[in-house]
């Protein structure tokens, strides 16, 4: 099975990532939905003050209208970060589905995708922060550092690299007559 | 690049057309015209043989090597 090309595994990649994509779309449009329906409930407070959010630890947190708003915009912040991470790897599918890897806006796709993924690393201890100074009273699970992320964010800067010397060696063998 | 074609020169002294040269050669307009207009990084051998075969002449007199400021090292390239 060929990696590169049409009807290569790439293609198939590409079709996942369009998908992946759209869903991430919705999403953040739920996400908008719900804020949008936050801001309105605040106009009642008696609604927000009946809701609570459940966090991964199981700890339940009575939410107010700006805690609420707070834990939704940074959904939608994180999601927004993923679909960039998304549309710009479906952007290097292309390419690869074109069968043409080194095209040179792929270094800086890359490096757009690895700067995202630092930055939702880092976004994820600031949350945390926000949370534990927002919420002082809730056992918010502190957030461990991710050997696994810095090391993907490593990695793709230096497939930037490795991009952008293919890039190179491409427009040496297209001005080599 | 400090290395500069002489293809023009040649090409009127043998009476010949860029056009007439590409078909001959097998290389296309286009790459004739990047080696003609100085902006090819390399030339291949097989490509230089078949030019020099073709205008019956010496790769010395496709070539010129003029020193100048824009003298840079294969490193510098990019």
């Amino acid at each position: 099975m060929r990696a590169l090309g049409p009807g290569s595994v790439s293609s198939f990649l590409k079709i996942i990532l369009d998908v992946v994509f759209f869903a991430l779309w919705i999403g953040i449009g739920a996400v908008c939905l719900m804020m949008l329906a936050a801001v309105l409930f605040s106009f009642n407070p008696e609604l927000i003050e009946n809701m609570s959010i459940r966090t991964g630890g199981g700890t339940q947190i009575d939410a107010g209208g700006p805690v609420l708003l707070g834990g939704l915009a940074a959904a939608g912040l994180y999601l927004a970060g993923v679909l960039v991470i998304v549309e710009r790897l479906r952007r290097i599918f292309s390419t690869l589905t074109a069968g043409d890897p080194f095209h040179p806006e792929n270094v800086r796709r890359l490096r757009v995708i690895g700067l995202v993924l630092a930055g939702l690393e880092i976004g994820r201890y600031v949350i945390y922060g926000l949370g534990a100074w927002a919420l002082p009273d809730a056992a918010i699970s502190q957030p461990e550092f991710s050997p696994t992320a810095w090391f993907s964010v490593l990695v793709v800067f230096v497939l930037a690299e490795v991009f952008r010397e293919g890039a190179r060696l491409r427009r040496e063998a297209e001005l080599t007559i | 690049m400090p290395i500069r074609v002489n293809l023009d020169r040649v090409l009127l002294q043998r009476r010949m057309s860029l056009t007439e040269l590409a078909d001959r050669v097998g290389v296309t307009i286009a790459n004739l015209s990047i080696l003609k207009t100085g902006k090819a990084r390399a030339v291949r051998f097989s490509t230089l043989s078949a030019l020099c075969r073709e205008l019956d002449c010496q790769p010395g007199d496709l070539l010129i090597y003029e020193p100048g400021p824009d003298d840079v090292g294969d490193d510098d390239l990019d």
